[in-house]
């Protein structure tokens, strides 16, 4: 038998929209066996420091990371300076904004243009433009996100755990049959793949809590189906062969073995969540086109996102819209119960948001590509109810200038040729990495609207002049809103590994509403 | 899961501790606590004290504020703030003032419950009665725990009972009334055996023999014979030491060149079996090839001072070779052991160019730890030393027969390694009691005592009676209490699970993407089984100093007779070529130090078929067209293919490998079709033989041999010797960021999700249903079924899973229902553990 078909025909939509389909006894199947394999594992125990180590009440159930890989310069953003158009000759210490500034939904706050949809639904977000990256010396994107994504600079004496791992060890998946960390977007064959898969990890915490990857979103629902060519027929015949041969097979008779248990329970699981209605939430082709329209503009079925990674070649241009399904996705997951999902616009050296040439240009295509999704996912959320417990993260590693590399008093090695004149587009943009200063949107989940947190400097050096917000201090606050407190522990090595570092994070107050 | 309080939080560490006041009298308005009236007793009183809440951060090593408690004249000392005991005048000592809480901003102890006033007021009367302290009780550090050698008599025989392990276990069998469980059978003892000494399933046919073998002492036999296999089991352990060496083909660093390989040596040093001492020798003060080790990985950027490559090195070669974690003490003294800040920085500063300044929690304090070895009972190292000369002071101080650690960390690790569980836990934690003290210690001396042969201590283990009892399951009590009650059951490793696939299904990986020399045999290593060498060929035999600038056309017919189960092509030339094979472009090159390996199967046909290549010497100064142009030109070509049958049970092999020699024939000039088999043309002369792979100017002779042996391992890779893919991550190969001493074994949601619909996995199942299929040739569906239980189970299927899986076959063999057996079969706890 061959063919490919998606697991059942069954599109009741009110299926995929209530959250609390699932029923408990597979959760509580589920949450057996996860202790069990804990158990077995010698997994870390949680820790909690004796200090401040009440545990918070959750404003939010569901973490989304919308993640700018490659250096999202404020200036071009959702901070914008004066507006310097391009003119030949110019000097790039003149350049200010590439990008008119626009209104947005707040008074107070601008943005700059080709974030026309973003700045419709500003008064439902808080905006940070004073968030600080670490101080790690000469540019490596990879560390930098490294440090971004665990609170932790490598390298590292253990395998420091990822965010969503962290949030789906401590929180566990809010659905069971969801895995509770999906991880959207991001290739790990590419430039830095290396360096990448060190931090897309649950590290010590164990591979139960680390990535469910989804490169492509366009093809996510392969991800829970049956392999390629396999019917979902010949899927349930392979399954009950096997089930058939287990009960039959001598070793049967051998007991309560926790190694046999574990190995029984996953797959279980695994099939589980193979067949289970909310795989269909993986399924894009399901969501009707003039829906997925509002996250891709003119999105046609079958559209391929796979362009060549050529870096003179309008790569961005070209992938316009896959992670705008990936946004999409998102909703869709978090809808039947997904804990935690990080959507990236992909890092790939030199592509993306990592400008060292063509900034403006580039940009152009960087906005189209997040303008409608982000804006549409905050709707859309909004529109089911679920924005409320749904809190939404826009982040970058860290920002760009088109002169400064690194922080201003304390520069780093230059990784761009910046021309004392610009006479070509090429040299129109925001084209090294700078560190010291960066904006960060959250929407949802118990974050305040509406609110402006941190400004910069006017004139370059465009740092940040007040309400500086490190990485343990951000990450505590989104622990905040997900109940966890900064100072939980996990025992590594008779040791405690804190989820924010050394423990020292501290929620800011004033982005949450309680 | 129920949070645990934790009173050590991992940011605090010690202050200097200062006086309250500016002025430095204790503040009047708060009365001090009266001095018990009665006469103290040190011990029965003090000491509780002390050690309740002082000695953590002010003995055992430590010395918070520089103020320590060792024993009485480090205490009468004081600290940083000058002496804070003065004997007979309680009220003006200052720990009095600090541990009533004089200055609420300075109390101690910083950490854990303060003093009550009635603990104060006992302190004060013993200060009060001249702080005698009794000399036989200190606070310094414990005596190091499993350091020395230590060889126990091993206890008088009991009947039947003559191996020494067993002989050493049986009092303990006895104490715990454990009775002997009686052994596993053949085949479950093979199947153990196999997977533990050389990583595979044992062949239906091996294990026919061994289980049809009517030798007395044949268990023992197997062993010797799977320690004999030299390249299989170099191929198995190098799975154990890239984890604990964190050596790995792709990983962080590499971009930066902030990481370097130790492969190639890490092969060679398993396959000879080098002597453990000279093992961690080599390693700890590198010889060419192992530097990587000590030196560490480094990402581009400025690094944290814990994390320097010389701090990496003290914290890997402790933790690996020591069973000591220094990891904690690499940033501040450490809370959980006896380690201290100048004792990470004391061993880093070994490998360090020039003095390392500590950093205490990222603060710099401006002192130099004096340099020495983290045990320096075991002997000391010259600081004015050059580097290298400490470098090999260390390791001599770790390899000393003195250093008993050293052999009881490495038994530990095997003795978990095939019975699930140490002799000491955690294993990384070499100061915990082993819960059989002679065993551990008879295992380190007798490994000291012949030469360090690792080969040796895993005889003595996998021959022992209880490596032969049924596998039991982790005793209930997980954390608690530990029984040995036989080995535990484990679970196939990724490299493990991945190699009985192949096994299963006959298709392995193609080439090995590890760099080293494979040809290994049983003395080592043998080069004289090539019928051919080949040799640098050019046009003439001044070539190796200069040839002209020109493109010179090679052609060399060649006759394979048979179909070949396995061609591969390794190829070099200076400077440039471009290889045809029957016509087809199948390479280009342009860089010898590199030579290509290539895979030659698809493009080889039975009978006569033509190898061409166009080569390019290229000038040598080609920007300055008046100079002297010529320079070394040369081409090198090894062809590997042969073809393997089996005949009556009885493997055979024919070899029709071709070399370059000077039957290669060579022109300037050629027209269209010189790449075609009955391409005439003119002038077509002999090559000049220039030597082999390793002469001058190339001498790439160690390259050319790893690329050589790796083209004779084609078609049969193991696991181990590929860079991860998403099944091997999912079932656990670390990425080998950090030393990994152990790997978790619990299956899985998102490992079983892998094996249910990974890519990976189905695309293996897929060309193994292909290759099974093949291989047996009119075979049925029983006999696929049977001989797939043979092959992965070690068994013929019961009648009952005989019909099952042959109903569900069908009648006619299909791929798919081939497929979906094998994954089937895989799947099945029988296959994935080891019992």
């Amino acid at each position: 038998v061959t063919g490919h078909a998606p697991l059942g025909n069954d599109t009741d939509p009110d299926a995929m929209k209530t959250k609390n389909s699932w029923n408990r006894r597979d959760f509580l199947k589920t949450a057996s066996a996860a202790t069990l394999s804990a158990l077995a594992a010698g997994y870390p125990r949680a820790l909690l420091a004796d200090e401040g180590g009440d545990k918070p009440e959750a404003t939010a159930d569901t973490l989304i990371l919308l993640w700018m890989a490659g250096g999202m310069a404020h200036t071009e953003t959702f901070d914008p300076k004066r507006y310097t158009p391009f003119e030949p000759g110019m000097s790039p210490a003149a350049l200010f904004s590439t990008f008119p500034t626009i209104d947005t939904a707040v008074d107070s706050i601008k943005f700059t243009a080709g974030l026309e949809q973003l700045a419709s639904v500003m008064d439902r977000g808080a905006l940070i433009r004073s968030y600080t990256a670490g101080d790690l010396g000469f540019i490596l994107h990879s560390r930098h996100q490294y440090q971004w994504h665990t609170g932790y600079a490598p390298p590292q004496t253990v395998a420091a755990p990822h965010l969503g791992a962290v949030v789906a060890r401590t929180l566990g998946p809010l659905n069971p049959v969801v895995p509770a960390f999906i991880n959207i977007g991001q290739r790990f064959d590419v430039g830095e793949g290396e360096e990448l898969k060190a931090f897309h990890t649950a590290g010590f915490l164990g591979s139960e809590y680390g990535p469910f990857n989804i490169p492509f979103p366009d093809q996510a629902a392969d991800s829970v189906r049956p392999p390629a060519g396999m019917s979902p027929t010949r899927f349930e015949d392979r399954n009950r062969l096997y089930r058939r041969l287990l009960e039959r097979s001598p070793i049967g008779e051998y007991g309560g073995d926790y190694q046999k248990q574990s190995l029984l329970r996953s797959l279980d699981n695994a099939h589980r969540l193979l067949s289970s209605p909310a795989a269909k939430a993986f399924d894009l082709s399901l969501e009707p086109l003039e829906s997925i329209r509002k996250y891709v503009p003119g999105y046609e079925p079958g559209r391929r996102f796979d362009a060549a990674l050529e870096r003179f070649g309008g790569y961005e241009a070209q992938t316009v819209g896959r992670f705008g399904l990936g946004c999409l996705l998102a909703r869709r997951l978090t809808e039947v119960g997904a804990r935690f999902i990080e959507v990236t616009t992909e890092y790939i050296p030199f592509l993306n948001w990592d400008t060292h040439e063509n900034g403006h240009t580039r940009l152009v295509a960087m906005k189209q590509q997040i303008d409608a999704p982000i804006a549409q996912l905050v709707r859309d959320l909004e529109h089911r109810g679920l924005l409320d417990r749904t809190l939404i993260v826009v982040a970058s590693e860290f920002s760009r200038d088109a002169l400064i590399e690194g922080r201003p008093d304390r520069k780093v090695k230059d990784q761009v040729e910046v021309p004392d004149a610009i006479h070509e587009l090429t040299h129109y943009g925001m084209h090294r990495h700078f560190t010291d200063a960066g904006c960060v949107l959250l929407y949802g989940g118990g974050s305040r609207r509406g609110y402006l947190h941190g400004y910069t400097a006017e004139e370059r050096p465009f740092r940040t002049m007040d309400n500086r917000v490190v990485i343990e201090d951000l990450h505590a606050t989104l622990y905040r809103a997900l109940g966890i407190s900064p100072k939980l522990a996990y025992e590594i090595e008779q040791r405690p590994f804190y989820v924010t570092r050394d423990g020292l994070g501290q929620p800011i107050r004033e982005l949450l509403v309680s | 899961m129920t949070p645990v309080q934790l009173i050590l939080i991992g940011a605090g560490f010690v202050l200097a501790t200062f006086r309250a006041t500016a002025d430095g009298v204790p503040d009047e308005s708060r009365p001090l606590p009266a001095a018990a009236s009665h006469s103290i007793q040190f011990e029965r009183e003090i000491k509780p004290i002390f050690e309740a809440s002082c000695v953590q951060c002010h003995g055992r090593g430590k010395a918070g504020g520089k103020f320590s408690l060792e024993n009485r004249d480090t205490a009468l000392r004081g600290g940083v703030s000058g002496p804070s005991i003065v004997p007979g005048d309680s009220a003006g000592s200052y720990l009095i003032e600090l541990v009533a809480g004089v200055d609420p901003d300075n109390v101690m102890p910083q950490k854990g419950t303060r003093l009550t006033p009635a603990q104060v007021g006992v302190l004060r009367a013993w200060i009060d009665q001249g702080a005698l302290w009794d000399d036989n009780i200190g606070f310094g550090r414990a005596p190091a725990a499993n350091l020395m050698p230590r060889r126990p008599d091993l206890p008088p025989a009991p009947l039947g009972i003559t191996h020494p392990v067993d002989r050493l276990l049986w009092p303990y069998f006895a104490a715990q009334r454990i009775d002997r469980p009686g052994l596993v059978d053949d085949r479950v003892f093979a199947r153990r055996a196999y997977l533990d000494v050389i990583g595979l399933l044992p062949t239906p046919l091996e294990l026919d023999l061994f289980v049809s073998d009517a030798n007395r002492d044949k268990r023992t036999g197997l062993v010797r014979r799977l320690l004999g296999e030299h390249r299989l089991y170099a191929e198995h352990w190098l799975t154990f030491w890239n984890d604990a060496l964190r050596n790995d083909y792709r990983g962080t660093g590499y971009i930066d060149g902030g990481r370097q390989q130790i492969t190639g040596w890490l092969f060679g040093a398993l396959a000879a079996n080098l002597p453990f001492d000279r093992f961690v020798r080599e390693l700890v003060d590198p010889v060419p090839g192992a530097e990587g080790f000590t030196k560490g990985i480094t990402w581009r950027g400025v690094v944290n001072a814990s994390q320097t490559p010389e701090m990496q090195a003290a914290q890997n070669l402790s933790q690996v070779f020591m069973g000591v974690n220094l990891k904690c003490a690499s940033c501040h003294d450490s809370f959980i052991n006896d380690w201290t800040l100048a004792d990470a920085y004391g061993l880093a500063g070994v490998y360090a160019e020039h003095s390392l300044e500590m950093v205490l929690c990222d603060k710099p304090t401006g002192e130099v730890a004096p340099l020495k070895f983290i045990y320096p009972q075991l002997g000391v190292i010259d600081p004015t030393l050059p580097r290298e000369a400490r470098l090999k002071r260390l390791a001599e101080l770790m390899t000393s027969r003195d250093n008993a650690r050293l052999t009881r960390t490495i038994v530990n690790r095997l003795w978990a390694k095939f019975m699930g569980r140490g002799l000491v836990e955690p294993l990384d934690d070499m100061e915990q009691v082993s819960w059989h003290v002679d065993l551990l210690d008879w295992f380190a001396a007798d490994l000291a005592e012949h030469d360090y042969d690792l080969k040796r201590t895993i005889e003595l283990m996998l021959t022992s009676e209880v490596y032969q009892w049924p596998a039991v399951s982790l005793p209930e009590d997980a954390a608690g209490h530990y029984t040995f009650r036989g080995p535990l059951i484990r679970r196939l490793s990724a490299e493990q699970y991945l190699d009985a696939v192949s096994s299963l299904t006959g298709t392995w990986h193609l080439f090995p993407s590890a760099r080293a020399d494979f040809d290994i045999t049983p003395d080592g290593r043998n080069r004289n089984h090539l019928p051919v060498e080949p040799v640098w060929i050019w046009t003439a035999l001044e070539a190796r100093d200069g040839a002209a600038p020109q493109t010179v056309y090679w052609r060399r017919t060649v006759h394979w007779p048979m179909a070949p189960s396995e061609a591969a092509l390794v190829i070099a030339c200076d400077n440039r070529f471009k290889l045809f094979v029957n016509e087809r472009e199948i390479a280009t090159g342009s860089d010898f130090r590199q030579p290509k390996l290539l895979d030659l199967k698809p493009h080889i046909r039975v009978g006569t078929n033509i190898l061409a290549i166009e080569t390019v010497n290229d000038p040598a100064r080609p920007d300055e067209p008046s100079a002297r142009q010529e320079s070394p030109a040369g081409l090198i070509v090894y062809a590997f293919v042969r073809h393997r049958g089996t005949r009556e049970g009885i493997e055979w092999e024919k070899n029709m490998d071709v070399a370059t020699d000077d039957r290669w024939l060579w022109s300037e000039t050629v027209d269209d079709g010189w790449t075609k088999l009955d391409y005439r043309g003119e002038d077509w002369r002999r090559a000049v033989e220039l030597g082999p792979a390793g002469t001058a100017p190339w001498q790439i002779g160690d390259t050319w041999q790893v690329a050589e042996s790796s083209a004779r391992l084609y078609g049969r890779v193991r696991a181990a010797l590929v860079p991860s893919d998403p099944l091997l991550t999912a079932l656990g190969r670390p990425n080998r960021e950090q030393v990994v001493t152990s790997r978790p074994t619990a299956a899985t949601t998102l490992q079983a999700l892998e094996l249910t619909n990974g890519e990976t996995l189905a695309n293996w199942l897929r060309r193994g249903a292909e290759r099974l299929v093949a291989d047996l040739p009119d075979a049925g569906p029983r006999d696929i079924v049977i001989e797939s239980y043979r092959r992965g189970l070690g068994r013929a299927p019961t009648p009952e899973e005989l019909r099952l899986a042959e109903v569900w076959l069908g009648t006619t063999v299909h791929l798919s229902g081939v497929e979906d057996f094998l994954w089937a079969m895989t799947m099945l706890p029988e296959f994935q553990l080891i019992r």
